[in-house]
């Protein structure tokens, strides 16, 4: 069989010189026969191109042909052809960057050495999991192993810088860091071993995106001392922006974890093994050559096992380090998300398709004169349709090579908006290559085949005509009103959350959050700590309110409880706070009484939350388990969503903090003016406490409005998208209502003539869209509705059926449509029947 | 009989069965065919030579240019090893095939 193959495209190879000695033999045949006065039968060279069949190859022959008779076509329409690449490429661009995005963020790893060797650790036992290892474990890991060649670890902290009011970023990482992940400086040198020792002098490492933002990029504040957390530490060098490090954190200083306690005050991360004040790493090890995650794992259980016999209290029993790939970039980690952006996009290139495919039929008509003179000189259905289909293959792979361009371009103007990463790299690769092309492919056949089978077959059947264009039009309907919908339903939630009231004060709030877990205070000395700066406070002028809470609004920390609602769970969020909370918070008590200190099994709840739970019910003095705990309502207090300000179903439920939770708590404080010029006061106030660090001083406003501006970005990029589905199903409209007004002159003529009204001929042009247009609004409705729901698991606050944007939606398309359609459609009011009759066109 | 009635594997196994006796030339073949049918079977052009370029391909016969009788130029095909072992595995088949179609012809 191989043999055969080789013989094959031998032939192939010499295919011209076989060919000549396949006439000579034909020839000398057919003289033959002639002097034994046989009569010749059939076509020489039919025959000939029939023995060469048998060689194989010959649809390689025909695609050639076919390909060069496309081109020639393209180049004779030059208008048609520009418009159907031009659609295609918005259409597979679109696909394109969404599946770019996927495969830069989701299936590459982060662009650092060898990182499949590379693992992260989390601790695990029957009884409990963590993500975060003990520092110290980490150090006796890395002493013991022999399956790790390295062993990296990473905790992030923020810090204050002199001179600067927000607080800064800082990641500490060991100092084998840089070395191990083949990080390169921009400027100056990265951090090594010597940087770790007890006596050596305080060294940081500036990431490159706060160099550019905060030295203006300027190199020579490599060797200068700044003062973080009030400590003196000299820069000794930039990270290159390449560097991903191994999270999606881009810190500002990189410093080492070895001296975390020099730059936080009072810090145990280094000595502490229990892991119990928030004081976990994240623990990285490189595989040594030969080993494996399995053996790994086998040995550093074996390591714990041996750890729990010198802190049997620290250690958990049975316990053991689950590994994972370490340099998997999940950045958005959010598959729920690029699906809905996926879908999106594949909707603009089924508008693009179904658009095509009408232009292809309508073309087909006036290429009839053509297909018919092909088939009378000899070409069968099947060859013509394979003729069409490899038209639209090749504006497909033209529209192919386009998407690539497109997409590439928006995925970097969208990655320049959004202030992605450096590292991340949105040059195609040969994933994103193949996907185009297949993608291409599939949209060919979409758009193409139907038209070609229907071109190729001549006698134009109009039922089948009627249904392929339907189908084509209805396709584009459902899916440019899909993103209509979608998009007004985000433009909404948008609007809802920049404008409606959250419920809650947050114009003039500043947060004071200390983070006393972090530097090493417990119970006790976190209350004495919280009470004096809740005193000092007090006492700044234009300060009204002060309340202390471990969950402060908009704030990190999100407790969640589930309650089942007739067997539907109901996310509740869980405030911990001080009887002053709700005064501070200016939110209002509707029924009841207030908390007060020490009754701890009483709590309030939000309006929302009463009404779901108790309907009919006012609530007050219900009983509500949470967990083991069933508490009682006291209090109903108004709609508040500051844990999520954009989930519109949000439950909140108010309960005293306990003593155990100073160590997290935050201060909260309500301004009588604006809060902005207040930070500075507040930063000294706070600093006073214990000088040994700088809590972090920051305006609720602030946060709110980075909330508001992460919907307003989804908003006006998914009404782009919208805009965009819109303005090519206006084009695919006008292009076909133009056409049904060509091909129905005469008819028009004759209506007009026998004395038809303007109006009624409009009406007949309009009858024929009527249905396909009513037919795809209808599967255009339950799709953006399934699609609103995936949306919503990612943005928070989009309603399923907010019936303004359906209205909203639906008006736009009709209005946009109407008016496509009208504007050729008036051609079809100034025929003048005494042309149009005369018209010999058919 | 006309070529359309000719089964399509048929015509190869007359082919290879012609060439078994010594190289021939295409026309020859076509020839030889018509005589050893008694002048029943008539080979057109139109399917000698793609059977012929199939049976080039597969590897069954091989091709030399000589000279013809008449002093042309000419291509002559020669039957090969694997060709005479399909050639013998067509014709048990179509004994059988034959065999069978007979029986029920004589029987039913």
């Amino acid at each position: 069989v191989l043999r055969e193959l080789f013989r094959r495209i031998h032939y192939l190879l010499n295919r011209r010189k076989f060919d000549a000695e396949l006439a000579e033999e034909l020839a000398f045949h057919r003289e033959m026969s002639e002097k034994s006065g046989g009569v010749p039968v059939g076509n020489a060279l039919r025959h000939r191109e029939d023995a060469r069949e048998a060689w194989g190859f010959m649809w390689l022959d025909r695609l050639g042909q076919d390909l060069r008779y496309a081109f020639r076509a393209m180049r004779s329409s030059p208008g048609f052809t520009t418009a159907a690449v031009l659609v295609l490429s918005i259409g597979i661009g679109a696909t394109v960057a969404a599946f770019s995005a996927f495969n830069m963020t989701m299936l590459h790893p982060l662009p650092v050495r060898d990182p499949d060797s590379l693992l992260r650790f989390k601790r695990d036992s029957t009884a409990s999991s963590s993500t975060e290892v003990p520092y110290p474990a980490v150090v006796f890991y890395a002493e013991h192993t022999r399956t790790l060649s390295a062993v990296l670890a990473q905790t992030s902290a923020s810090l204050s810088l002199e001179g600067r009011d927000a607080s800064v970023a800082a990641l500490f990482v060991t100092t084998n860091f840089f070395d191990d992940l083949g990080g390169m400086p921009a400027q100056g040198r990265l951090l090594t071993q010597l940087d770790a020792r007890p006596d050596a002098p305080a060294v940081v490492v500036l990431g490159y995106p706060f160099w550019a933002s905060h030295f203006g990029s300027n190199p020579s504040v490599v060797g200068t001392a700044v003062r973080l957390n009030g400590k003196p530490v000299t820069i000794v060098g930039v990270a290159a922006p390449e560097f991903p490090g191994l999270s999606a954190e881009a810190p500002a200083f990189w410093a080492p974890i070895e001296r975390h306690e020099y730059f936080v005050h009072g810090s145990e991360i280094l000595t502490d093994f229990s892991g119990r004040l928030n004081s976990g790493v994240r623990m990285f090890g490189r595989l040594s050559p030969g080993s494996s995650p399995t053996i790994a794992e086998a040995e550093l259980a074996a390591l714990a096992a041996e750890l729990r016999r010198q802190h049997p209290d620290d250690v958990w029993e049975g316990e053991r380090l689950r590994s994972e790939p370490g340099a998997d970039a999940q950045l958005l980690g959010a598959t729920a998300a690029f699906a809905a952006v996926g879908s999106l996009a594949l909707l603009i290139l089924v508008v693009a398709c179904g658009n095509l495919g009408s232009l292809l039929l309508a073309r087909g008509a006036t290429r009839q004169r053509e297909i018919v003179l092909r088939s009378a000189i000899g070409a069968g259905t099947s060859r013509l349709i394979r003729q069409l289909f490899t038209e639209s293959l090749a504006l497909a792979m033209m529209g192919c090579g386009g998407g690539l361009l497109l997409g590439w371009i928006v995925l970097k103007g969208l990655m320049a908006w959004s202030g992605a990463p450096p590292w991340l790299d949105p040059t195609p690769d040969w994933r994103v290559v193949v996907f185009a092309i297949a993608i291409g492919f599939l949209s060919s056949v979409f758009f193409g085949l139907a038209p070609a089978m229907h071109v190729a077959r001549q006698k134009p059947q109009r039922s089948t005509a009627t249904l392929t264009r339907s189908i084509l039009i209805g396709a584009q309907v459902a899916s440019s009103w899909m993103l209509l919908i979608v998009s007004g339903l985000l433009v909404r939630a948008f609007d809802r959350a920049a404008s409606t009231d959250p419920g809650f004060e947050y114009e003039h709030v500043v947060v004071v959050e200390p983070s006393l877990a972090a530097h090493g205070y417990k119970a006790d000395r976190a209350r004495t700590y919280i009470q004096d700066l809740n005193q000092r406070i007090r006492g700044i002028a234009g300060v009204e309110d002060v309340s202390v809470t471990p969950t402060p609004p908009l704030g990190g920390l999100k407790i969640l409880s589930k309650l089942a609602i007739d067997g539907r769970p109901l996310v509740v969020y869980i405030h911990k706070v001080d009887p002053r909370y709700l005064a501070t918070m200016k939110i209002p008590l509707l029924a009841g009484r207030n908390l007060i200190e020490g009754a701890e099994d009483a709590v309030i709840v939000s309006a929302s939350l009463a009404s779901r739970y108790w309907p009919g019910r006012d609530g007050l003095d219900q009983s509500i388990k949470i967990g083991e705990e069933s508490l009682k309502v006291i209090g109903i207090a108004g709609n508040a969503r500051s844990l999520a300000p954009g989930d519109t179903d949000a439950a909140e439920l108010y309960r005293l903090a306990r003593d155990s939770d100073f160590p997290d708590m935050a201060v909260i404080a309500r301004t009588s003016g604006p809060s902005s010029g207040l930070v500075s006061p507040f930063t000294a106030v706070a600093n006073e406490v214990d000088p040994g660090f700088k809590p972090r001083v920051h305006l609720l406003k602030d946060e709110f409005d980075s909330h508001v501006r992460d919907i307003e970005q989804s908003a006006v990029a998914v009404s782009l998208l919208g805009l965009i589905a819109l303005a090519v199903s206006c084009l695919g409209v006008i292009g076909l209502v133009a056409y049904a007004v060509a091909a129905r002159t005469k008819e028009i003529g004759i209506r007009l003539a026998l004395g038809a009204g303007r109006i009624h001929v409009l009406k007949s042009l309009a009858g024929q869209l009527e249905r396909t247009v009513l037919g795809g609004l209808v599967i255009g409705v339950v799709g953006a509705f399934v699609l609103a729901q995936l949306i919503r698991r990612e943005l928070y606050g989009v309603s399923t059926i907010d019936p303004l944007a359906y209205l909203g939606a639906i008006v736009l398309f009709l209005f946009a449509i109407g008016l496509a359609g009208l504007w050729p459609a008036r051609r079809a009011l100034t025929v003048d029947p005494l042309v149009a009759l005369r018209d010999e066109r058919d | 009989m006309h070529k359309k009635d000719m089964p399509a594997g048929a015509l190869v196994l007359l082919i290879l069965r012609v060439l078994r006796g010594g190289p021939l030339h295409g026309y020859a073949i076509a020839q030889r065919i018509h005589t050893l049918s008694e002048d029943e079977l008539r080979v057109e052009e139109g399917s000698l030579y793609p059977a012929l370029q199939k049976i080039l391909i597969k590897g069954w016969v091989t091709a030399s240019w000589g000279t013809s009788e008449t002093g042309r130029k000419v291509r002559f095909y020669k039957i090969s090893k694997p060709g005479l072992k399909q050639l013998e595995a067509e014709a048990s088949d179509y004994d059988r095939l034959n065999k069978a179609i007979q029986a029920i012809l004589q029987k039913a």
